[in-house]
């Protein structure tokens, strides 16, 4: 926390002469999924990955996606990456429909994805080279992005020189270079320690209140969702889908440790229990696929524990 | 064994010999690299091209090259067309067999990184996938480089004239067993040159860049 000001008197001081823009969020819907439906052809037929969905998200709002291995989670974001064509419905980010994937549309993975060939530096400059930006703004929005995270030291560094955390602080400043709308991050952290996270959970939320930018973040981690989201989608497996919204109103920054957060984790950890026994309990039913439904509540009780 | 080398030195009969058999490898491998390294990429991207070569790739690739050269030798007569041919032939396969498997191998979380960030098509192929695919390239390249060593051998041994082969077999002809130790021993120098010029050189580029082994 002690970082807090800094970095942001850092930004000020650059950001008269090379702008890094720093409201993105306006008013109104930045991604929005009408009956959005995902299905995948195999040998067994149609599987449904994705069962009808829709969903708003408001510009500049930070959406945790919540929900058990194996839910759609990452299917969601990458539909919202437009990686992935929607079977039904339809996907609009600021009111023009997804077609294919853009810069607009930033994407932070689990492992970094970093380009392992390219020093931090040339990683966070590739989008821009991309976009034929020329050297010298480009060196200037690296160095500026390379502060924002705290890597400028390590500016030459190859990624498997550094850290699993630093790794991904590179790449959500990669992610950050061609000024995106949107910022869509598949579980980034979930490979890190807890101290780690903790502090990478301080630096996404202080990106999030300096850049406004909209967040889409996938988890399986209660605890995670409730201290960065502004609200959580939880999701339901088997056909994936969205089974109830919780906003989470506490003030920001959020202090990690929180008691008003562990509360609101333990009560979505019972609404999550709550679904499952519902689901369980419809499906019961139908004695074939009993053996199954004990798995998936094995699954989501784990979900539930492991907070 | 030095004098037999300095006698054929004397006369530049070693001097051609080296440059024939160094050119002919060169033309040989530079061709099959150009030609495996696409292939691998087609092999690991194109799913027509996979179900359509893959078999009879796999099937050519059981053929040892050097069993090529009667058939390169029916088609382009006694030239340096046909030795090529063995060459090409030989050190293509490992090469478009290993690229496709790094490229196969490429996380698709780099592939789909880039592609967010606006990459597509050849500029997404040839500023990610193929970095990314470099260090198991580069190991195809390796072995490559060897086929082509070997099949230039016996193929120079064989039939073709000119090159060290060739020179080897004189020595045999004549009887001259330092020469044939000699010719051997030049052989193994030009293997190890291109060995520590090139590969091990960039097999240390790959363990500082990519923190992998090849
Ligand atoms: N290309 C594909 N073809 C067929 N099925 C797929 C494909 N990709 C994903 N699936 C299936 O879709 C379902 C959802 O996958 P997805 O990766 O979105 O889950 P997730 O919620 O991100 O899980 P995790 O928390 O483990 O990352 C899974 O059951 C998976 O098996
Ligand atoms: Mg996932």
């Amino acid at each position: 926390m002690s970082s807090f000001a800094k970095p942001i008197s850092g930004v000020h001081r650059t950001s008269v002469d090379r702008p890094l823009r720093l409201v993105t969020g306006r008013a109104g819907t930045s991604v929005s999924l009408d009956n959005v439906e995902l299905s995948f052809a195999d040998r067994r037929g149609e599987q449904r990955i994705l069962e009808s969905t829709s969903l708003d998200i408001r510009a500049g709002e930070f959406v945790c996606l919540l929900g058990p291995s194996g839910c759609g989670k990452s299917t969601m974001l990458n539909l919202i990456a437009g990686l992935l064509a929607p079977t039904k419905g339809k996907l609009l980010a600021n009111g023009r429909p997804i077609v294919a994937p853009s810069p607009k549309r930033a994407m932070v993975f689990q492992d970094a994805a970093l380009f392992p060939w390219l020093t931090l530096r040339s990683n966070i400059e590739y989008p821009l080279r991309l976009q034929s930006i020329d050297q010298g703004e480009r060196e200037a929005r690296s160095e500026e992005l390379l502060r924002l995270v705290h890597l400028f030291r390590f500016a030459d560094h190859y990624p498997h020189e550094l850290s699993g955390g630093m790794r991904q602080r590179g790449a959500i400043a990669r992610a950050l270079a061609t000024d995106p709308e949107i910022l869509l991050m598949d579980e980034p952290f979930a490979a890190l320690d807890a101290q780690t996270r903790e502090i990478l959970h301080a630096e996404v939320e202080r990106i999030h209140t300096l850049f406004r930018k909209t967040f889409v973040f996938v988890t399986h981690n209660v605890r995670e969702a409730v201290r960065l989201a502004d609200r959580i989608v939880l999701m339901g497996t088997r056909p994936g889908r969205v089974l109830r919204e919780v906003e989470i109103a506490l003030p920001r920054p959020r202090p990690a440790n929180d008691l008003r957060m562990s509360e609101i984790a333990n009560d979505i950890a019972n609404i999550i229990a709550s679904e499952v026994e519902k689901v369980a309990r419809e499906e019961a039913d139908d004695a074939w696929l009993a053996p199954a439904n004990s798995v998936r509540v094995g699954s989501h009780r784990h979900l539930g524990g492991s907070i | 064994m030095i004098l037999s080398l300095r006698e054929s030195a004397k006369d530049g009969v070693l001097v051609r010999a080296v440059v024939t058999t160094s050119l002919r490898l060169f033309v040989g491998y530079g061709v099959a690299l150009a030609l495996g390294i696409p292939l691998g990429v087609a092999l690991a991207k194109q799913r027509l091209v996979k179900q359509t070569a893959g078999p009879l790739i796999i099937g050519l690739s059981s053929i040892p090259s050097i069993c090529w050269l009667p058939l390169s030798l029916l088609w382009f007569g006694l030239s340096e067309t046909a030795i090529a041919v063995v060459v090409v032939l030989g050190s293509l396969l490992p090469i478009a067999v290993a690229t496709e498997n790094a490229v196969r191998l490429v996380p698709p979380q780099i592939e789909r990184a880039a592609l967010t960030m606006g990459a597509r098509r050849l500029r997404l192929l040839l500023s990610v996938t193929l970095p990314a695919a470099f260090p198991g390239i580069l190991g195809g390249a390796k072995l490559g480089w060897t086929f082509a060593l070997r099949s230039l051998m016996a193929g120079e041994l064989l039939f073709v004239s000119g090159g060290l082969g060739q020179l080897l077999e004189t020595g045999r002809d004549l009887g001259d067993t330092a020469l044939v130790v000699g010719v051997m021993v030049v052989i193994l120098v030009l293997g190890r040159l291109a060995e520590s010029l090139v590969f091990e050189r960039l097999d240390r580029v790959v363990v500082r860049v990519w923190g992998v082994a090849t």
